[in-house]
């Protein structure tokens, strides 16, 4: 009875320690530019969150009236100790995927190519600049997905 | 006959791990990464760069904006292979003549393409004005039928280099938008693909 009580008790630590592992929140750290309300479009897995960071959003109008959105995300794994780090666990350069979705004035998600999973690789420290445009004039709204790469 | 016994026994344990490694068919997310990579052919992911990329270029251009307030009419025309292996390019035409139409700039042709109509049945429709079988005031007449303004075609490249036991090819996708009045490019742009392994030392 003992040896099932310990057990019991066991059983529950361990699924306390992988809540306690489980991110629930998500959100990106951002830059001085970047507002909470531009940090709210953006969707990531755990992984990119501790590694990236947001350090702006800009938007602008293209010719043909279509909003074009620039993210730029940098590296936050530089230093001797993250850079050797990076490279033992092999993600020296880091690989993601991001995706871009828009969506029209009523909510609604636009079939879009930029909603495929797309491939962007980090260097310790580097900045890479996201862009996308819109599908179409009258997308105005955006959502941001980042998560690792696995191979 | 120990030595049967173990030798059965080894196989059978063999067997069971090249068995265990096996994974049965299942669907994957054709927008996702779980799609092969390989170093020499034209992959769907790169399909997919290519036209995206493409498709915000020539988005954000404004090449397909005209002042008389008309749509401008596009057809696809060729879009050459010049990779190591046979490729239907219709993969990136197709997935840019559609940005196009969700655009509301531009509108495709499909009663021109580079190798005669895509859809055969605008001209098909037209021979029924002979066919007593058809009344006559339905079929579409002759001299109706929009002439393109614009025309997409490129050219896909293919460069494989090797140093020793490192491989890789450089894919180059040239897209490029010709306005048919007068011959001149409005838009093109590349998008460039590099892909890498390194082969094993048993290969």
């Amino acid at each position: 009875m003992r040896r099932l009580f310990l057990l019991a008790a066991g059983a529950a630590a361990l699924a306390m320690l992988a809540a306690g592992c489980q991110n629930t929140v998500n959100t990106l750290s951002g830059g001085p530019e970047v507002s909470q309300l531009d940090l709210q479009r953006f969707s990531s897995d755990s992984f990119c969150r501790d590694r990236l960071a947001v350090m702006s959003v800009h938007r602008s109008r293209t010719e043909g009236g279509a909003m074009k959105l620039q993210v730029a995300l940098r590296s936050e794994r530089y230093g001797f100790f993250p850079e050797i780090w990076s490279w033992f666990t092999g993600e020296n350069p880091y690989y993601i995927n991001y995706r871009v979705d828009w969506f029209d004035p009523d909510g609604m998600k636009v079939a879009s190519p930029s909603s495929n999973w797309m491939t962007e690789i980090f260097y310790p420290g580097e900045t890479r600049y996201l862009q996308s445009v819109a599908p179409n004039s009258k997308c105005c709204g955006f959502m941001v997905s980042l998560k690792e790469k696995n191979d | 006959m120990k030595q049967y016994a173990l030798f059965g026994g080894a196989a059978a344990i063999a067997l069971g791990l090249a068995a265990g490694c096996a994974v049965a068919p299942h669907r994957i997310d054709p927008a996702g990464d779980e799609m092969l990579t390989s170093t020499h052919r034209i992959d769907v992911k790169d399909w997919q760069t290519a036209a995206l990329k493409s498709i915000d270029s020539l988005l954000e251009s404004g090449a397909l904006a005209r002042t008389d307030g008309r749509k401008t009419v596009v057809m696809v025309g060729e879009v050459k292979n010049s990779t190591s292996t046979p490729v239907n390019t219709r993969i990136l035409t197709d997935k840019i003549r559609q940005a196009i139409l969700k655009s509301g700039k531009a509108v495709t042709t499909t009663a021109v393409g580079a190798k005669g109509a895509e859809e055969t049945a605008t001209r098909q429709v037209r021979e029924l004005e002979n066919d007593d079988l058809f009344n006559q005031a339905t079929v579409q007449k002759r001299g109706t039928v929009i002439s393109p303004d614009m025309s997409l075609s490129g050219e896909i490249v293919q460069q494989k280099s090797k140093v020793g036991r490192v491989e890789e090819s450089y894919f180059f996708f040239h897209v490029v938008m010709t306005d048919l009045a007068t011959g001149l490019a409005v838009w093109e742009d590349n998008v460039e693909i590099g892909k890498q392994e390194t082969k094993s030392i048993f290969d």
